[in-house]
């Protein structure tokens, strides 16, 4: 691309990125490869994001992030995790509503018998 | 629309005078546990609101900093390091000996440590307030008691 459209991207640039040819070329063709990646990298960021929302949203009533996806998913609600992170933020009471039934199908592992012990090197002592 | 555009929070909603201020009393509690709850408080990390770019969380005051608790023999073993940038101006310092010098000092670099490292980290570093002794002077903000969910964080005598 001309000169032009090259300064026209590299508005904000630090130095002389944004004033001189050489390194702003250098300096616009590393910004867009940042963001071909990062557009794909946003959608994963978010997804975190939201898991992280939830998770806190649902430790306040204490349950804990993965119990209670698994609850969700026991009672087949399909509600995605944007969907969850927002209710939990701006509907705490029907997200109380949700957390109590993947409560109900879900009461976690508290009360599952413990793992058979493996036996260690001290069989051979 | 509001629930396809994920939250992100205006001016309005981290605003440091409407924050909560927690206060906790360090005597006989295990240094570690002790930071990282108070680093996940400041940091916002037990809100649903929660947001890495922003600072979101609240202060916490810890008094009582001298009679931080750790297990084992780190009290005499535990060694805290600085250097001064020049060649040999390490400097190693005992628990002990640092608690007798600056006590304020060890729950500082245990929370610190636990922070993210960067221009928000230091910003929020400045939320925690650390005083030896029993008094704080910030009565005016009526602090709370830091809820604490660590059962192992009290020291066994």
């Amino acid at each position: 691309m001309n000169k032009k459209e090259v300064f026209k991207l590299a508005k904000g640039f630090r130095g002389r990125a944004k004033n001189c040819i050489r390194i702003a070329r250098e300096r616009v063709e590393k910004a867009l490869q940042y963001s071909y990646r990062d557009r794909r990298n946003k959608k994963r960021d978010m997804r975190s994001l939201w898991i992280e929302r939830i998770n806190a949203g649902t430790r306040v009533h204490g349950v804990n992030y993965g119990n209670f996806m698994h609850g969700l998913v026991k009672e087949n609600i399909q509600l995605n995790r944007k969907v969850l992170s927002e209710l939990s933020m701006h509907e705490p009471y029907s997200f109380k509503a949700l957390v109590d039934v993947s409560r109900t199908a879900f009461p976690g592992n508290k009360n599952m018998a413990p793992a058979p012990k493996k036996e260690g090197l001290s069989i051979l002592v | 629309d509001v629930w396809n555009k994920t939250w992100y929070p205006k001016a309005e909603d981290h605003v440091n005078t409407e924050k909560t201020w927690y206060v906790v009393d360090a005597s006989d509690k295990i240094l570690g546990r002790l930071a990282s709850t108070i680093a996940i408080h400041i940091r916002g990390k037990n809100l649903a609101t929660y947001t890495p770019s922003v600072d979101m969380g609240a202060f916490v005051i810890v008094v009582n900093a001298e009679k931080v608790a750790v297990s084992g023999k780190k009290r005499t073993q535990k060694l805290y390091r600085r250097h001064s940038g020049r060649p040999g101006g390490m400097t190693v310092e005992t628990f002990d000996q640092l608690q007798q010098r600056i006590p304020e000092r060890i729950i500082e670099h245990a929370v610190r440590g636990m922070l993210p490292k960067g221009r928000l980290g230091r910003d929020l570093f400045t939320h925690l307030k650390v005083y030896t002794g029993a008094d704080h002077p910030h009565q005016a903000q009526k602090p709370i008691d830091l809820p604490i969910r660590d059962k192992r964080i009290q020291k066994q005598t």
